[in-house]
């Protein structure tokens, strides 16, 4: 009785979920191929220009995004940490690849491997300052390690590294599957893949006694040492966690965009990633790819159809769904009800744990 | 020798000196009663000796270790269990996660299974449930349970009574009783009636300081010492 339900068909009733979109995500090209260009499948393979094409290139972006916001979920929904410096985390990824293989020639492979060495270490400077500044403070000196970085960055005494205000451009393509101009589908297929694959890690973790531990952590800390556990270790794996992921969202940010400039690293990415989990609904996992597309989509649609006043329009948008959907949309469809009280009951509660915790 | 002695013990919270001197004496398989007034310190005097707030001297010894200087996380670990006032369960787990993320073995909760089913046949039927769902009282005792989990040898439970209703506190004092039999409690309670049917000895606390120890069943006849430290 105390023990979950296992078997394939309990996995299968679990996963379901996960399979049907991987179908609907590979079916996808094909469908706007033919109803919406009205050609064959053919060109799909072909990667002849189209709607078909282009919207593959704005899920790509959809899907880098969410890996980015799935990553700050862990952090700020499951284990309650506020971090005002993930943007850094992506960034580190996109600016590390990108000059690795630009100015310093290494293979793909290699360097891979050391953005996932700078990961862990930017993850591990920020455990470092755990257990000594807390809460609000803790969020401040993150948003402060980030400046600095983006400071750095975007310096012209680096510019022949990392391109300054303009930022880096002119990376070439190492590898054929992570060519997003000639393999679109190929590439397209890799980064849902990646992402399904992330999000299934995710919910493992959450759902692992690592991630109670995290969530009773989140709730209140001193009765998870109570119970006899090493907090600070908890913390540092969800970060570690954490950092690699939007580490590896920055990699194929620096391989889908032809530029890759210092906004990835700026305080209005920190708080996208932010907006995007509170969208979806914090903590659930799921909704920070949710939130990620409806980010990414409202943004692009508001622009198409009202140019300049679509930044408004999307502030808006934003302003609302947190007021009137606080558990956020993944939040709100589990609880079943719009409880708009309770839900921001709970998000005030969130943030004050988090910020005030001494 | 005693499972837990406080010696004269002084802990600051920030700069405010709450105990001035506490002294306890758990002897292995009793169940010890720590009284007094609000803000008397009873409350701190558990957190000091879990690391919370940490003293700034004196000994509290375990078993015969010093674990004053020890992190809060090895000394539950030594087998020091604590159920916090307020009801405190993790809202947002359910009452299996609660259960599970209290082991320190994996298995913990299987072994443990009878004996706290035994003594707390609701929360059987609540399992799957939410922590948010459950009544307070269910909530008091699914706390109570969590840190019967792992084989503890000493329990330390703050305000078990407080808020139940008559019905609840009689069960509460029924399960305290029952498993009071396998390990040793240091118990702090408001509610007299309940402290003196649980304890076998009591220690007074008045204003950060321990004022009186004895036996518990010298203290229910004594009415001026009720009077002087616990009436109102």
């Amino acid at each position: 009785m105390l023990t979950a339900e296992r078997g394939p068909r309990a996995l299968w009733r679990r996963r379901r979920g996960v399979v049907y979109m991987a179908l609907a995500l590979l079916m996808f090209p094909f469908v706007i191929s033919l109803l919406v260009d009205g050609q064959g499948i053919a060109s799909v393979w072909n990667n002849d220009l189209g709607n078909a094409r282009f919207l593959q290139g704005l899920a790509i972006e959809v899907f880098i995004l969410g890996l980015f916001a799935i990553s700050y979920d862990l952090l700020l929904g499951v284990a309650g940490i506020i971090s005002f410096g993930h943007a850094m985390f992506f960034a580190v990824g996109a600016y590390g690849f990108g000059i690795m293989l630009k100015s310093f020639e290494l293979h793909w492979v290699i360097a891979l491997l050391l953005v996932g060495v700078l990961a862990v270490l930017q993850a591990l400077l920020f455990a470092i300052l755990l257990p000594r500044v807390k809460g609000l403070t803790f969020a401040l000196v993150t948003l402060g390690i980030a400046a600095v970085f983006w400071i750095v960055i975007s310096s012209s005494d680096l510019a022949q590294w990392a391109g300054a205000e303009i930022g880096l451009q002119g990376v070439e393509t190492p590898v054929w599957f992570l060519d997003t101009t000639n393999h679109r589908f190929v590439f397209y297929l890799l980064v849902a893949a990646i992402m399904l694959g992330v999000y299934v890690l995710y919910t493992k973790i959450a759902d692992s006694p690592m991630g109670r531990v995290l969530v009773s952590v989140r709730e209140n800390e001193d009765r998870s040492l109570m119970l006899g556990y090493n907090t600070f270790w908890f913390k540092t794996a969800a970060l570690i966690v954490s950092s690699l992921t939007a580490a590896l969202a920055g990699v194929l940010h620096t391989m889908h965009q032809p530029i890759v400039t210092p906004n990835v690293a700026g305080l209005t990415f920190a708080i996208t990633v932010l907006l995007m989990v509170l969208i979806g609904g914090a903590g659930t996992i799921s909704g920070a790819l949710v939130g990620a597309a409806v980010y990414r989509l409202l943004n692009f649609y508001l622009d198409k159809w009202f140019g300049g006043a679509s930044g408004l329009l999307v502030g808006l948008v934003f302003v609302l769904l947190v007021l009137y959907l606080p558990y956020g949309i993944v939040g709100t469809w589990r609880v079943k009800k719009a409880g708009i009280k309770e839900g921001r009951a709970r998000l005030r509660r969130m943030f004050e744990r988090a910020l005030s915790r001494s | 020798m005693s499972l837990l002695d406080l010696h004269d013990v002084h802990t600051f919270i920030g700069k405010f000196h709450i105990l001035e001197g506490v002294s306890v004496e758990v002897p292995q398989g009793s169940v010890v009663a720590l009284l007094g007034r609000n803000g008397a310190g009873k409350t701190t005097t558990l957190k000091t000796i879990l690391g919370l707030t940490p003293a700034s001297s004196g000994r509290v010894v375990f078993d015969g270790d010093d674990i004053v200087e020890m992190r809060s996380f090895d000394i539950a670990a030594m087998g020091i269990g604590y159920v916090p006032e307020h009801r405190a369960i993790f809202a947002d787990l359910s009452v299996e996660e609660n259960l599970r993320i209290a082991e320190r073995r994996k298995g913990d909760l299987e072994r443990r299974e009878e004996l706290i089913f035994g003594l707390f046949p609701d929360l059987k039927r609540l399992i799957g449930l939410p922590g948010t769902s459950l009544s307070g009282g269910q909530q008091q005792m699914l706390a109570v349970a969590r840190a019967l989990v792992p084989e503890n040898r000493l329990l330390l439970i703050d305000e078990p009574s407080e808020g139940l209703a008559p019905v609840l506190i009689e069960q509460m004092i029924e399960a305290i009783a029952r498993l009071s039999d396998t390990t040793t409690v240091l118990l702090v309670e408001q509610n007299f009636l309940v402290a003196s049917r649980l304890g076998t000895t009591y220690v007074i606390i008045e204003e950060g300081r321990s004022v009186k120890t004895g036996d518990m069943t010298d203290l229910v006849d004594d009415d001026e010492t009720i009077q002087r430290y616990l009436g109102v």
